[in-house]
């Protein structure tokens, strides 16, 4: 049989082996977003000021070619879909979380990935962002208890938009890439509309 | 190349790129549809080698040791499972086996009574194309006489001994006890009355996988950005 992916689930690669894997990718995740100048915190936070949104253009285009690349290897048959692990959708507690995360990165300057990369390359306030990380993960351990019922308040199953909105695969993936390539117009105008104001 | 496509900029060459990719995937569904093939010569290759069960010595060793990376079915109805199952089991009846949202990369041990209804199963949930399904050999008939009640030699040689040992503690792990040799050998009724005493099910704690979402919580999924 041709090799086929997920290669961890057909067993190309162990556990271990897995782990030598997740590093190489998470150096070259941290290298890409230093080199797309996502280590810098006045390149992150610009995106709310609307002048420059590189964030929302690289975040939203690696949506976009991930989900091309796995639609069309999967209708290839080189991809099992099925086996791909989709994380557990527990809705009010994530969006919640999501709105944390998203005070966090306004008023910190970073995201967690972009945090551990600026950090890498010796900035301060990367470091600082990382320690508060840590801090947060304490603490939310700590009152775990308490969280705990709300932290896992829903289904718990994985909900896809397919799945959600009864609409056929395709459908969505062509849905999906609509937005964007809207996303990317309606961003190029914001960015020349608000780059005088943010001089 | 015609002119216009050369004095598009390579921004937005990739869009057009992506959009013709992503109207076209509107006939490329990524998922296989709901009608299976069936594999009969791998099948039957995988029930030859018995690479399909798991023996129940082997599995009591599992859930003593706690492994988390693989989720116990059992088959039978929920009023047979209230009254005993195997622990870290988890109750899907045979009926809504298909519907049970099992992920398909699961390593799944299915067991039953006997051995039919998981065999059934373990042939069901392959032709799905889940991956990793094991039966446990012999359903819970034989994990009672091998495990919870293992049969031991009245007058154990010294190696028989270290392993009667063995089998005591395992026995008595799972809140059963070894039976001699000599009670069972003319009574075969000793298993047909052990479910009547079934022991209440140790408290043996679950793998948190075994309850929870689809995946060994030794996998944990990192966000991106």
């Amino acid at each position: 049989m041709a090799m086929m992916a997920p290669l961890l689930k057909y067993g190309v690669f162990g556990d271990e082996a897995s782990l030598v894997v997740a590093f190489l990718i998470g150096i070259g995740f941290g290298f890409f977003l230093e080199r797309a100048g996502f280590g810098s915190a006045r390149k992150l936070v610009s995106q709310f000021y609307l002048n420059d949104l590189a964030v929302f253009k690289v975040m939203f285009t690696a949506i976009v070619t991930a989900m091309l690349g796995v639609t069309y290897l999967g209708w290839l048959g080189w991809l099992d879909l099925s086996l791909v692990y989709l994380v557990p959708t527990y809705l009010m507690p994530q969006v919640v979380g999501g709105l944390i995360l998203g005070v966090g990165f306004v008023v910190g300057g970073y995201c967690p990935g972009t945090s551990v990369a600026a950090t890498a390359t010796g900035r301060v306030d990367g470091l600082i962002y990382v320690l508060g990380i840590f801090a947060g993960m304490f603490a939310f351990a700590e009152l775990y208890p308490l969280l705990k019922g709300f932290y896992l308040s829903g289904s718990g199953e994985a909900m896809t938009l397919p799945g959600t909105f009864g609409l056929p695969y395709g459908v969505v993936v062509f849905a999906v890439v609509l937005m964007a390539v809207g996303g990317f117009y309606g961003a190029g105008l914001l960015e020349k509309k608000f780059a005088a104001a943010g001089e | 190349m015609p002119g216009w496509i050369s004095r598009l900029t390579l921004n937005q060459k990739l869009a057009g790129a992506a959009l013709l990719l992503g109207a076209a995937a509107l006939f490329a569904s990524p998922y296989p549809g709901s009608k299976v093939t069936l594999d009969a010569k791998e099948l039957s290759l995988i029930v030859a080698s018995e690479a399909d069960h798991v023996e129940a010595p082997e599995l009591a060793a599992w859930i003593i040791e706690g492994r988390g990376d693989y989720r116990l079915v059992d088959l039978r109805t929920p009023a047979e499972f209230d009254r005993y199952h195997i622990p870290t089991a988890q109750n899907i009846p045979m009926s809504v086996l298909t519907d049970a949202g099992l992920g398909r990369q699961e390593t799944l041990v299915l067991y039953s009574e006997g051995g039919i209804h998981s065999a059934q199963a373990w042939m069901l949930l392959r032709a799905q194309g889940y991956t990793a399904v094991y039966m446990l050999k012999g359903g819970l008939d034989e994990w009672n006489d091998q495990v919870v009640f293992p049969v031991i030699a009245d007058n154990p040689t010294p190696e028989q001994r270290a392993r009667d040992e063995r089998l005591r503690s395992i026995a008595v792990f799972f809140g059963g006890q070894p039976r001699s040799a000599a009670a069972t050998a003319g009574a075969a009724a000793a298993s047909v009355a052990a479910p009547a005493a079934m022991p209440a099910a140790p408290k043996v704690v679950a793998p948190p996988s075994a309850s929870g979402a689809a995946k060994p919580a030794a996998k944990k999924k990192k966000e991106g950005c």
